[in-house]
């Protein structure tokens, strides 16, 4: 096995793993949020969840794959060692991206749906009967 | 909350044209729009005449609460779907005084700025009676 194809199965193992530990970690705590987004509504929330996992995993193995022949072809293990850091840095980025813009569209569906609920912001200035 | 009373002055067309957008908009709460010209205003709403309805727009909640100006307009915004988070943020204290203030200068001087606003059609109804009728016949 030449370098260059140790360095592309090593980054291929690390960055699914990476992949599937941050989906696996945003479907579970992610529950949370969604149940409260729907208004307790678990089967649309665990929907919900599924679909954005999904989403999840095919943007970020969609990105490890394109960008698997990008960078140097290294000849010796330093270089293997270099190109893979760079590699997995990258993938580690773009999902560090991914995780807080999931969190991002999270806590907006939340507090959308926290607003129907939301008392008057301001107090009255006073109070008059009304009639009809 | 389930219905919101807006006190409005028919006789401006600045005032019907913030009514006509307001009655566009999706909303939480319903919207009911009265003009200060009824004449069953007082009857309607005994004891409204205390808080002197034609200086400064009035919203009144369906339990009797009464929200006068910067106030009214914020509770507008409130009923609102896409302007819920508006009325929060406007309510905080940091920008009510703010609010107050350009809501103030805007009832003072609606008059004025309504004749930018007014169509040949608003003009005619405020010098015979009220605009109320141009409201209602747009919104249809």
């Amino acid at each position: 096995m030449t370098p260059i194809v140790c360095t592309y199965l090593a980054y291929l193992l690390i960055s699914v793993c990476l992949t599937v530990w941050v989906a696996k970690t945003l479907h579970k705590n992610g529950r949370i949020f969604l149940v409260d987004s729907f208004g307790g509504n678990e089967p649309l929330a665990d929907s919900v969840n599924h679909l954005l996992v999904v989403g999840f995993y095919l943007i970020n193995i969609g990105y490890v794959t394109l960008a698997l022949k990008q960078g140097d072809k290294p000849a010796d293990l330093q270089g293997v060692l270099e190109t893979l850091s760079t590699k997995v840095g990258v993938v580690l980025l773009v999902l560090g991206a991914m995780h807080f813009f999931n969190l991002f569209v999270f806590t907006k569906m939340r507090r959308r749906a926290l607003l129907h609920g939301a008392p008057p912001p301001l107090p009255p200035q006073g109070r008059v009967i009304v009639a009809g | 909350m389930k219905r919101l009373h807006i006190l409005y002055d028919a006789k401006c067309a600045l005032c019907c044209q913030c009514r006509q957008w307001l009655a566009r908009q999706p909303a939480f709460v319903e919207l009911r729009f009265t003009p200060l010209q009824d004449p069953f205003l007082a009857s309607r709403f005994p004891g409204i005449e205390k808080y002197s309805p034609e200086r400064e727009l009035i919203a009144i909640a369906d339990d009797g609460a009464v929200y006068q100006g910067a106030s009214a307009w914020v509770m507008c915004l409130y009923a609102l779907k896409e302007y819920r988070e508006w009325s929060q943020r406007l309510s905080s204290p940091a920008l009510l005084p703010l609010a107050k203030r350009a809501c103030e200068a805007i009832s003072e001087n609606r008059i004025s700025i309504s004749r930018w606003f007014a169509t040949s059609e608003h003009r005619m109804m405020a010098r015979n009676s009220d605009c109320s009728s141009v409201c209602v016949k747009s919104l249809r």
